[in-house]
């Protein structure tokens, strides 16, 4: 079950000769290859089929990922970067075996807050939490944007991933909130990124402020999943933090109507984050475990989140909110707006984990899998991609769980169905998967485009993607990556 | 105090491995303070040391996935079952992570023996029924220098750490009791039993409980009353877990004082001077949801400044000498304490005080060794510095 694939990475040089170069890079304490220790990395929350490390390292320093480079880039050894294996993708499980770099643990550092152009710059293993705490101390006039992810997430693994985050609806993507990256390429070399390319030494720590207008070389790490190089830096952007925040509840009957109000609600330009779940998923968050929709419920709840500077400018916000709200229902729409602390008045603590983020969302943990097909979605297709995903998991016996997002004032969406379910329970990885292949197809087809996709999902899109863009694909990953030592596997390589 | 949920009583905790756990990593954290939490985790690194990683071990031996091999005892043993990670996991099976680990150290006994140091654990107490490997004592010197009755209402258990370590606690115990008032007595005690279910030595633990239950019930008592947060725990928790009931009530001596001073029979007719920081003992807070209790207490006490260090309540860092580890990992075990002591540095306090005598051996030894100059001091030994008053 956890054996790798076959691929003799041993061929050049034996494992113990292997072991002794990693001690002498990293120091004893920071590698192992104890099975015990290999275990727990060998797997994710999800169905992805689990394989085994060779070995962990715990990297303090890019001079020690330069050495490592070099000499897996000679013996031809896999490197496979790893923060917190939260991806909800199988993309940090080890498919051909080889080195795991652990970030997470010591080149975890913030390295420099720039409070007058608002960016963080960052090591890779800095986690949502930390990076919130180090604000809310120090900067409380500063506040990231976070994933509706566990706190120990990775930021930068988010970010060059394309995540999501609780100011989406004003920014779109974490992917574009990046500033700069320092990162080494398969030869070892060292290079830094947008507005820190200037200089031949280290880079000072006020020029990670923009990421253009130079050619975009960005884009040759940022989705690559770490098949073009290590990341050992990054610069994200950070906004001001105004004092009010508030966050409204729409309930909305009718299955397919919260895409209509989605959309007009994200093009009033006032709201900084919106999303929406099925029902069933509002029910699992009040502590029904495995909830159903009865007739006349409602279908969808929307969260609407509004920030202020002044009590003034929320106010005209919240009319903005209100007046929109009253729109829709004159049109047939059928949508009650709510406040939120009210809500979570009413219910449980829990709900209140949802809305302060970073938390964990008490509903996604509760088993011991969960899989989803996270997607980035044409928003004009929202209301076909409900209908037909909600009839999947009737079909299936399964519980809605129906996770969306409109993005940049509804240039695009996500739409995000989520499984949780018993990894370890016969039949059910299996049963599971069948209807996530199901709703992956009829996503796809429907001109979603999958994020932090596993291997099994880019081999159906790869038939799908017209041949242009997998030879262009290819090339790059060939000239950036010729001996296929990063992350192997990933989109099939 | 945490409840237990009645429903999962009974079913192999090792089968919630399976059931639970996405390994969110939320266990590495204190929830919502994002401060790091587990001492195994902070100190080994790798993933396989965090409760996450603990609960994909359980999977790996179940399944035979991972074959058992000495490699493994460090991942299973060098934990202080602080639970910390079950105050941080969010997920339905968050009370029973330590439940688990000592489920997987039972397993990892049979199969590959427990961790080094730690057979001592049983074999000391095979012989002198306490696992100091000091000569039992019966108390009956106790008993005649208090002049205490055979039997009578109360028992103080006084635990072996107590009794053959921290002896200024214990008899600062036996005096408050003594001026208390309340009628009570001292049994020939066998180990509680803690150390061995912390690390999966069960051997003897059914036998020294029942043995226990018996010598308070031949006291005549009906209440038992200890210093040792990890006496209390395994009283309060553990027996009901083995199968061993009985009828008297169990008490630690904090909650006397609390009733003493709620009910204005205890008056403190002295000060202390002195800036207090309290360390909240694994087994009485998060094991037994006890956080409020000692802090009213210090609160009291005329002259006495209480301070919190940074990490407090349910987020407080393991003083590092439960689980095992004391006796397992004994520099690590002192490595713990000394982050502790970092934290109460930052305070103004100048005494460093809890209601554990296992807590008050470790904080003491790293103050020792580390050379902190603060004063480590039991609350019950903050009190025998007072003149009190009881009101009869």
């Amino acid at each position: 079950m956890t054996e790798t694939k076959d691929r003799n990475i041993y061929e050049k040089i034996k494992k113990g000769a292997v072991f002794k170069k990693l001690v002498e890079i990293f120091g004893e304490k920071n590698v192992t290859n104890k099975s015990g220790d290999l275990y727990p990395y060998s797997y994710d929350m999800t169905e992805c089929e689990p394989h085994m490390p060779d070995f962990i390292v715990l990297p303090e320093n890019t001079a020690q990922l330069i050495e490592l480079v070099k000499f897996c880039n000679s013996y031809l050894i896999p490197i496979v970067p790893y923060i917190s294996g939260n991806n909800v993708g199988g993309l940090t499980i080890p498919e051909n075996g080889g080195i795991l770099v652990d970030f997470s643990k010591k080149m975890n550092k913030i390295l420099h807050i720039d409070d007058n152009m608002m960016y963080a710059l960052i090591e890779p293993g800095v986690t949502f939490g930390q990076l919130k705490k180090f604000l809310d101390e120090n900067y409380p006039h500063l506040r990231y944007s976070y994933p509706y992810a566990p706190p120990y997430s990775g930021v930068v693994g988010n970010v060059i991933l394309s995540g999501m985050n609780n100011l989406s609806c004003k920014i779109g993507s974490m992917g574009d909130s990046i500033n700069g990256l320092e990162v080494i390429t398969a030869d070892g070399e060292i290079a830094r990124i947008g507005s820190c390319f200037y200089g031949k030494d280290e880079a000072k720590p006020d020029s990670w402020w923009c990421r253009y207008p130079m050619p975009d070389l960005m884009g040759v790490f940022i989705n690559w999943q770490g098949m073009t190089g290590l990341v050992t830096k990054c610069a994200v952007q950070l906004w001001p933090n105004p004092p009010i925040k508030k966050t409204y509840l729409a309930i909305v009957f009718g299955l397919t109507d919260v895409a209509p109000v989605m959309r007009e609600v994200g093009r009033t330009e006032i709201i900084d984050d919106i999303s929406a779940v099925s029902i069933e998923v509002v029910k699992m968050t009040v502590d029904i475990p495995v909830p159903k929709k009865f007739p006349g419920e409602p279908d969808f709840a929307a969260l609407f989140s509004i920030s202020a500077k002044t009590k003034n400018q929320f106010n005209a916000k919240k009319e903005i909110l209100s007046n929109e709200i009253e729109n829709l229902n004159k049109q047939g729409k059928n949508v009650i707006l709510v406040d939120a602390d009210e809500f979570v008045k009413l219910f449980n603590l829990r709900v209140r984990c949802y809305i302060d983020l970073p938390s964990v969302l008490l509903s996604l943990v509760e088993y011991s899998g969960l899989t989803w097909f996270g997607s980035y979605a044409p928003s004009h297709k929202l209301e076909e991609l409900i209908e037909k995903v909600d009839k999947l998991f009737y079909k299936h016996n399964i519980t809605p769980f129906i996770y969306m997002k409109m993005m940049k004032s509804g240039h695009y969406a996500i739409f995000r169905p989520i499984m949780r379910f018993n990894k370890f329970k016969e039949g059910e990885e299996e049963r599971y998967h069948k209807l996530l292949e199901e709703i992956s197809d009829v996503c796809v087809d429907l001109g979603c485009i999958p994020y932090k996709t596993p291997a099994w999902m880019t081999e159906k899109m790869r038939k799908k993607i017209n041949p242009g863009w997998i030879n262009l694909f290819e090339k790059i990953k060939k000239c950036m990556d010729p001996n296929n030592i990063f992350n192997p596997g990933r989109w099939n390589t | 105090m945490v409840e237990i949920d009645k429903s999962l009583m009974g079913k192999n905790v090792l089968e919630l491995a399976f059931d639970n756990c996405i390994r969110c990593s939320t266990c590495k954290y204190s929830y919502k303070g994002f401060e790091p939490s587990c001492p195994s985790g902070e100190k080994f690194l790798f993933e396989s040391y965090w409760a996450s990683g603990k609960i994909r071990t359980i999977r790996g031996v179940v399944t035979g996935e991972l074959k058992w091999s000495e490699d493994l005892k460090d991942i299973i043993f060098a934990c202080p079952t602080c639970g910390a990670c079950m105050d941080a996991c969010q997920a339905p099976h968050a009370d029973y992570i330590v439940d688990m680990i000592e489920a997987l150290r039972e397993l990892a006994v049979k199969h590959i023996g427990p961790a080094k140091n730690q057979e001592f654990l049983v074999s000391r107490c095979e012989e002198n029924y306490n696992p100091y490997g000091e000569s039992n004592s019966d108390n009956e010197d106790l008993k005649k220098q208090f002049d205490l009755p055979d039997k009578a209402d109360w028992v103080y258990y006084i635990g072996c750490t107590s009794n053959y370590r921290q002896q200024s606690l214990r008899d600062s115990t036996l005096r408050f009791l003594k001026k208390s008032g309340i009628n009570f007595t001292l049994i020939d005690e066998h180990c509680c039993t803690s150390p061995m279910i912390r690390t999966g030595q069960l051997s003897i633990v059914k036998d020294y409980m029942s043995y226990n239950i018996s010598q308070i019930k031949n006291a005549g008592a009906t209440k038992v009353i200890t210093s040792c947060a990890g006496c209390y725990r395994t009283f309060k928790k553990d027996f009901e877990k083995f199968g061993k009931e009985f009828d008297f009530k169990v008490f630690h001596t904090l909650e006397l004082v609390k009733q003493l001073i709620d009910d204005d029979k205890l008056k403190f007719k002295s000060e202390y001077n002195k800036i207090v920081t309290y360390h909240d003992p694994c087994h009485l807070g998060r094991h037994m949801g006890v956080y409020e209790l000692p802090r009213a207490i210090y609160k009291q006490i005329p002259g006495l400044k209480l301070v919190e260090m940074r990490r407090n309540r349910n987020f407080a860092w393991c003083c590092g000498a439960g689980g095992g580890v004391k006796i397992g990992y004994p520099e690590w075990s002192v490595e713990i304490s000394k982050e502790r002591l970092e934290e109460a540095k930052e305070t103004e306090a100048t005494v460093i005080s809890s209601v554990c005598p296992f807590c008050r051996t470790n904080l003491s030894d790293a103050n020792d060794n580390y050379n902190f100059e603060f004063e480590v001091l039991d609350l019950m030994e903050i009190i025998d510095q007072l003149d009190i008053e009881i009101v009869k």
